[in-house]
């Protein structure tokens, strides 16, 4: 099997205003896929469809080779689960969290369990609705950590903890990641920790998939052009024009920002008789503003 | 040793890793026979994907500057002179170049480069 997750013209409704229209998603086996999107765009909804926490209304899911809804319970043993907001009996001591929820997983490993919660600094006998934010973040990831998934599906697990915690969450997955060659699906708004760790990006807006490829060949192909002398319309480019914006004040030349770029396409410019300036690569946050920018303008085709 | 590594950098992150070790190898920070860090380690300590540390490994052992012995770990090669040399020059002209393209971008000319160039290297000389 050689995709951890395959999503499949996924269609979802829920209420009048919020949709998710066919959707496809593949993450492969191996892979840290990170799944960036506004707030609202459907990232979490998109996770809980995959975890059969939701029915779809049309389209296939297949995790780790199972179909879910339908066999969700095989799904979910070998796949652990970072809600966006933590799911746990808040009147329960952090050890006896930990105890009740191995109850569920055949492939608990207690001993690393307890391995993380002396690296976590977690103590033992804190009661869970005491925990400070920080903590209560490394403690869902030591639920999902020691029940040794072969998926990891994480919504947003370190936004709004401060850096030390987050260190130590990201360091707990990598170090896990690479003993057991598990597959990571990662969602947050942290982009220079996806920048970091991701080898896939998804870029999700209004429901539906805007980008979904290799992160190299994201911040290879999305570049912004300094062009002069241009004719004002442009047809039949070898590269896809995101925006073209005038000269700004002092500045000599149009800005384009230009998707599925290569290097080879600069005499381009010749053909038409302008003249290219510059290229300025992206990093991925901007690259991922000025993707959105345009999808809302125009709606374009994914790729 | 890898503090400088940047994730927004155009340049891929296993290319940044395997730079840092061959400047490392070539100015005798790391010495032949000595072990890089495990790809768990490193990839845990620096926080960046497994994959991306193993890609810079192989890509060091068909340059020959590491040898990955299995089971044992990753570890540095006897490089010859000529060969830590060439690898210095070209770090230097990375640099140098990051710094003319910077200033082209600025509209600083090279001489004036130049000329600042000699008035900092006087002073640290």
């Amino acid at each position: 099997m050689s995709n951890a997750i395959e999503v499949r013209n996924l269609h979802y409704r829920a209420g009048k205003t919020f949709e998710l229209r066919d959707l496809n998603l593949t993450v492969p086996s191996g892979s840290i896929f990170g799944f960036l999107g506004p707030n609202g765009s459907g990232k979490t909804t998109t996770m809980q469809l995959c975890l059969g926490m939701r029915p779809a209304t049309t389209g296939r899911i297949t995790i780790l080779g199972h179909d879910v809804p339908q066999d969700a319970p095989n799904a979910l043993a070998r796949t652990g689960y970072v809600p966006e907001r933590p799911h746990l009996y808040p009147n329960l001591t952090v050890a006896e969290s930990v105890r009740f929820h191995s109850a569920f997983y055949a492939t608990w490993d207690e001993r690393w369990a307890q391995e993380l919660l002396d690296r976590f600094d977690l103590e033992r006998s804190t009661v869970v609705s005491r925990l400070s934010k920080g903590e209560m973040g490394k403690l869902m990831m030591l639920l999902a950590l020691a029940q040794q998934p072969e998926l990891l599906m994480l919504d947003e697990p370190t936004d709004g903890l401060d850096p030390v915690a987050r260190r130590d969450v990201v360091s707990a997955v990598l170090d896990y990641v690479s003993k057991s060659g598990a597959s990571v699906f990662i969602s947050s708004h942290l982009v220079h920790e996806l920048e970091r760790i991701c080898d896939w990006v998804g870029i999700l807006d209004k429901g539906s998939l805007v980008a979904e490829l290799p992160m190299q060949s994201f911040k290879d192909g999305i570049k912004r052009l300094r062009v002069s002398g241009a004719p004002p319309e442009q047809q039949d480019t070898p590269f896809t024009i995101l925006s073209r914006r005038a000269p700004e004040t002092m500045a000599v030349g149009e800005t384009w920002i230009v998707r599925d770029w290569n290097p080879e396409m600069a005499h381009y410019f010749e053909t038409i008789g302008a003249t290219l300036q510059d290229v300025v690569d992206l990093d991925l946050e901007e690259g991922f503003v000025e993707l959105l920018t345009t999808s809302r303008a125009g709606g374009r085709q994914p790729i | 040793m890898f503090e400088e590594i940047d994730p927004r950098s155009p340049t891929p992150l296993y290319e940044q890793i395997a730079a840092r070790i061959r400047v490392a190898v070539a100015t005798s920070e790391l010495n032949p026979g000595e072990p890089l860090p495990s790809v768990r380690r490193l990839a845990s300590r620096i926080r960046i994907n497994p994959a991306t540390v193993v890609q810079a490994y192989r890509d060091l052992e068909k340059e020959g500057f590491v040898e990955m012995r299995h089971g044992a770990g990753t570890f540095v090669r006897e490089v010859g002179a000529d060969h830590r040399t060439k690898v210095r020059a070209n770090q230097a002209m990375r640099l140098v170049g990051a710094l003319v393209s910077d200033a082209a971008r600025l509209g600083i000319s090279v001489d004036e480069i130049g000329a600042a160039f000699e008035k900092v290297a006087g002073a640290t000389r």
